[in-house]
């Protein structure tokens, strides 16, 4: 098992009991004993105690190293100088290559530690394709380890009902998808809408400057159990039930399984859902606005 | 009440062969005409709307036997290839009408208005983990307009293929039963079995008689006589729907027969038939071997397929068979994408393109349709593309054109390479389908076979499903691409081409008889082996919105 | 000749692939004045937000900040776009003909996915420089892009012909996933150059830093940059190839694919 840019000790707290680590499998009966844990990440962090081996790896450096793992499960060449400038040696990969070849089953757990940070999809992309390509020698996948909420459920529903995961534009009356151009932090950054519903989420603690200040100055709705730092700068604020506690529906866990939620408390709001609704059939009862009757070219 | 009147009727269930008659349809269902079919309006009760159907062809709605249209996998792949979803047909949003994306993999609403908008009106999504079940009902209830059933992926559950190896069958019927109800489904699908449980080692399995990784004496010959042994003892309304051994290989014709005779006295649907019936024993000397197939499957009157046939041009192959999809991203070099299902399954996805160049391609787009001439009842092979591996099932009317018209379809022949026409026997065959053999293979076959009474015909009691054609193919040579009118439920949801209207749906589930006491011996093993709460595996009834169950008693030999 | 002044800044992005010699060419003033150009979900018309002179040409300018304005030159196969200011995204994504002139910035995606044609920005430009699209296995198949200023990321990613000459700065990722063609970078790049490089030339006359997976194979002065140089300092930008100054340091790679591709780094003599 490989942990890549992720700190599963204390951000995914049961993975190694529950799921990873240290559960007995058919067959892995020894459990913890029956694993080899490597760790890569640029500083030593609580998930380095349980790991047999821990690279540090410079930061901005894991593309450059899984890269030169992808030539080195090959038996292609790699300079040793440019490769060091990873914070690792050429030694060290082929140990890792080698222990990664050798294994009945390995899997690379990747973390934000690559994808948010310099290179982001690429980085993912690195280590998605390496195991990948492990798959020549032996049994090898691979998973990100997600964000907190729903956002694999989100991510889900998106794609079933659009196609796409994330990033996209529903301004031409069909789904079109570009990262960059209709994801969040950017649209908000260059200041590309005149409105913004906020929910599941809050910007204004987590994203830069120019988004925050572009969401105060549009109209922007917030939907959240508390009031967060978005909705101090938004123009309505609608208190809504805690989804998984007092709100019914279903989450999807990181592999993508989904699993019920059933409340456990009483909540005096209304769900994201009621109020999601009720938003729609107010506007559905507003004079319509036609969508264009075609669309004059193949846009996108 | 509504009223067809006036066109050429095909309904060959009730050995109605183009004869100009009306339908009548009230709630929903086909009824007898109050005037005994004078034409005459005595019924006074109720206004009656006429469609004018002179000129037209009324067909029972399509039903796709096997499809896969929604769910985990499909979701996979949709991410995999944002490149076909640029490109692909736009379905604005609009006054009752969704946004969303034709394509390879389209999305949930698209998927619903491009069946219905060619004429088909239930379908069958062939592969569901129960794992993720909830996830594919989430999307059948997001596919409007269609009927919906879907199968449970069982040939290689680990719980089940240890009950099999140690010969408790009889428990392993109570295991299976339980699942098709806690996952609420309609059937079993078994895929490659063996081999996608091997694949958790990196391996396959290749023999039906021999064992595979992770077991000692269980065989996939054993796998596929005791889930059909199974499946018919619960009596489901469809047999066991098997994707043999060995899909894609050249040579595998052996596997495919051999298994037919591991099949005897039992009933048994073979998916995507045109899959396994290949000669040869590399990619550079394949040929077709459909001849050898159709003939014994002819001989095996217990069984039914669907072609599974190819057709130039893009695809996505997405089946739960995650060895033979490795070794498609290892020949291709292309994108690939790997699930694999804790205890129970996995898929795998490669994007793919069959060109005519190809000697492979043009044998396998040769093979689909020997398979559909070559087969003599219609009534045991069905028209299919495996959607989305073979091709896209908005493009069946192309296939309906080369198997109506030899001329076309000879001269389709010609235009492949030359090596690739000596490798094939379609420039012999002569056959040509006619419209109630169609409306066999489309329509009246598979709902039989599926079990579904009320389905595929246009009899009295009918569900008011139907596609009303006009009589002359297009400019494109296709007859089936835009209905004059669909009918769901006796109500127009599709007119000139144009999605109007239309509900959700039903889901068509089944009930099998099992021992509660069952729960007892699955529990303890479900909470050792799987990373979830045992209350929280099952599908409650609650998420399908219509269903429609049917309930079941076993008949134990 | 066909002049559109901007007369209204945009409140959000305007899509206006309508802005097109292909579309303009048979079209009256007054019909290109009613041609869709779309406000976020709205559609509205061309003379919304732009004053229009001239009609049935293709040849049109462009004036004003037009940097929210996307979408212009979609797909042209003939004629001449002049903007003088700012152009938005997408600027000549799929063009297959005829040239764009940028006095000001472009932004990213300039000549996504085309396959002839020249483009020329006299600014600064974003990233995703003739690239593909997302998904998508090819990017800028043939054609002439030209950046007087500074580029982003993925310049010419997955691009399989033709040339991209940046004369500015450039940030991560160029040449990423190149299947062929030809990347000139005046002023070098950031990190990540050529990353997994499939086949191409990247030429470069700065320092760049290179990915471990490539390795050093000579210095010299390649035989066909002399032509290269010959047919760029045509358009205005000038690669040195004189021995007497200097040579190229060749470096090839990637490994990790494998590829065969190449980056070139001029060495001036005495450096």
């Amino acid at each position: 098992m490989v942990y890549w840019g992720g700190n599963p000790a204390e951000c995914h707290p049961r993975h190694f009991t529950k799921y990873s680590l240290t559960q007995k499998g058919r067959f892995v009966p020894l459990g913890r004993k029956g694993r080899t844990m490597v760790l890569v990440d640029i500083r030593e962090t609580p998930s380095a105690k349980a790991a047999d081996i821990f690279l540090q790896v410079r930061p901005g450096k894991d593309f450059e190293m899984a890269t030169a793992l992808r030539a080195i499960i090959k038996g292609h060449p790699v300079d040793s100088a440019l490769v060091e400038e990873t914070g690792l040696t050429v030694a060290q990969l082929q140990d890792l290559a080698d222990r990664m070849k050798r294994a009945k089953f390995g899997v690379i757990f990747f973390g934000m530690g690559l994808s948010m940070t310099r290179g982001k999809h690429m980085n993912s992309g690195a280590i998605l394709t390496l195991a990948a390509e492990m798959n020549a020698f032996t049994k090898f996948v691979c998973m990100p380890m997600r964000g907190h909420g729903n956002v694999t459920g989100a991510d889900v529903v998106l794609r079933y009902t659009t196609g796409y995961p994330f990033g996209i534009s529903l301004s031409r009356g069909f789904p079109r998808f570009n990262p960059g151009e209709f994801s969040t932090i950017d649209l908000l950054v260059r200041g590309d809408n005149d409105a913004a519903l906020i929910l599941g989420a809050d910007p204004g603690a987590t994203m830069p400057q120019p988004a925050i200040d572009h969401l105060s100055r549009i109209p922007t709705i917030v939907l959240d159990p508390k009031v967060t730092h978005t909705s101090r700068l938004a123009r309505v604020h609608i208190t809504t039930a805690p989804t998984g506690i007092s709100a019914p529906g279903t989450v999807y866990r990181m592999d993508e399984v989904p699993l019920p939620l059933r409340p456990a408390l009483p909540s005096p709001y209304p769900t994201d859902e009621d109020v999601i609704r009720r938003i729609r059939l107010a506007v559905a009862a507003k004079p319509a606005w036609e969508p264009p009757a075609h669309v004059t070219m193949a846009i996108g | 009440m509504l009223r067809i009147t006036g066109g050429k009727v095909y309904d060959p269930a009730n050995g109605v062969n183009g004869v100009v008659k009306d339908i009548c349809i009230d709630n929903g269902r086909i009824v007898a005409p109050a005037d005994g079919g004078s034409g005459a309006d005595t019924s006074g009760a109720k206004a009656a709307r006429t469609i004018d159907a002179s000129g037209m062809l009324v067909f029972p709605g399509g039903v796709d036997v096997h499809t896969h249209v929604a769910g985990g996998a499909l979701n996979f792949a949709r991410g995999l290839v944002p490149e076909n979803q640029r490109v692909a047909r736009k379905f604005l949003h609009g006054k009752g009408r969704r946004a969303g994306l034709g394509g390879m993999t389209p999305t949930t609403f698209a998927t619903g208005y491009l069946y219905a908008g060619m004429g088909w009106t239930t379908v069958n999504e062939a592969a569901v983990p129960i794992l993720t079940a909830k996830h594919t009902h989430e999307e059948l209830h997001d596919t409007p307009i269609v009927d919906k059933s879907c199968l449970l992926l069982m040939a290689n559950n680990e719980m089940v293929l240890d009950l099999l190896e140690a010969g408790e069958l009889e428990r392993a019927r109570h295991v299976v039963a339980w699942l098709i109800w806690a996952a609420k489904v309609y059937g079993v699908k078994a895929v490659n079995p063996g081999g996608v449980a091997a694949w958790k080692w990196g391996k396959n399995a290749s023999a039906l008689h021999e064992s595979f990784e992770g077991y000692t004496t269980l065989t996939p010959a054993k796998i596929i006589a005791g889930l059909a042994q199974i499946v018919d003892q619960l009596q489901l309304p469809h047999p066991l729907h098997l994707h043999c051994n060995n899909l894609g290989i050249p040579g595998n014709v052996a596997t495919t027969v051999e298994t037919m005779k591991v099949l005897e006295g039992r009933r048994a649907h073979l998916a995507h038939l045109q899959f396994h019936a290949y000669g040869g024993d590399g990619w550079s000397n394949m040929h077709s071997e459909a001849a050898a197939v159709a003939e014994a499957f002819n001989q095996h009157s217990n069984l039914t397929c669907d072609a599974g046939a190819v057709l130039f041009g893009d695809a996505v192959t997405i089946t739960a068979d995650g060895p033979w999809q490795h070794l498609l991203y290892q020949l291709t070099g292309r994108k690939w994408g790997n699930l694999d299902v804790e205890n129970e399954t996995g898929c795998g996805i490669v994007p793919y393109v069959y060109k005519d160049r190809s000697l492979v391609n043009a044998v396998q787009w040769a093979v689909g349709l020997e398979l559909m001439l070559l087969i003599t009842d219609p009534w045991r092979v069905f028209l299919t593309t495996d959607h989305p591996n073979g091709g896209c099932f908005w493009r069946y009317p192309e296939i309906v054109q080369l198997l109506m018209d030899v001329e076309f379809r000879k001269a389709q022949v010609r235009r492949l390479p030359e090596v690739a026409q000596q490798r094939i026997v379609l420039a012999d065959l002569d056959r040509q389908y006619s419209l109630y053999e169609i409306a066999i293979i489309t329509s009246a076959g598979p709902a039989r076979a599926l079990g579904m009474a009320n389905k595929g015909h246009l009899g009295v009691g009918a569900d008011a499903d139907v596609a009303i054609y006009p009589e002359k193919p297009n400019a494109d040579g296709l007859l089936f691409s835009y209905p004059r009118y669909v009918l769901k439920d006796g109500e127009i949801v599709v007119e000139e081409g144009d999605v109007i209207g239309g509900s959700e749906g039903r889901e068509f589930i089944v009930r099998p008889e099992y021992d509660g006491a069952i729960e007892d011996y699955i529990r303890p093993l479900f909470q050792q082996a799987y990373t979830m709460s045992f209350d929280n595996y099952p599908v409650s009834l609650e998420r399908l919105r219509h269903p429609e169950q049917v309930n079941l008693s076993s008949k134990p030999e | 000749m066909i002049t559109l002044t901007l007369k209204e800044q945009p409140s959000v992005p305007l899509e206006a692939e309508v802005l097109s010699p292909d579309v303009t060419a048979q079209l009256s003033t007054a019909d290109i004045r009613a041609l869709p150009v779309y406000l976020g979900k709205r559609q509205r018309r061309v003379d919304d937000f732009f004053e229009v002179d001239g009609g049935s040409s293709d040849q049109i300018t462009i004036r004003g900040d037009a940097s929210r304005v996307k979408w212009l030159g979609r797909a042209m196969t003939r004629g001449r776009i002049v903007v003088d200011g700012n152009a938005g995204m997408h600027l000549g994504a799929y063009m297959s003909g005829g040239t764009i002139e940028v006095s000001g910035n472009g932004s990213d995606w300039v000549g996504a996915e085309m396959s002839g044609g020249l483009i020329r920005i006299g600014g600064n430009a974003g990233g995703q420089i003739g690239a593909a699209y997302r998904g998508s296995s090819t990017g800028m198949r043939d054609g002439t892009i030209l950046i007087g200023g500074s580029a982003g990321l993925e310049v010419g990613m997955r691009m399989k012909r033709g040339i991209i000459a940046v004369s500015g700065p450039v940030r991560d990722f160029a040449g990423l996933q190149m299947k062929g063609g030809t990347i000139v970078l005046g002023c070098g790049a950031e990190l990540r150059t050529g990353a997994w490089m499939i086949r191409g030339t990247i030429i470069s006359l700065g320092p760049v830093p290179l990915m471990p997976t490539f390795s050093y194979a000579a210095t010299y002065v390649p035989g066909f940059l002399r032509i290269y140089s010959a047919y760029l300092s045509s358009l205005g930008i000038t690669l040195p190839f004189d021995e007497r100054r200097g040579a190229y340091r060749r470096y090839t790679g990637d490994t990790s694919v494998p590829g065969k591709g190449e980056i070139l780094i001029w060495a001036p003599r005495g450096a």
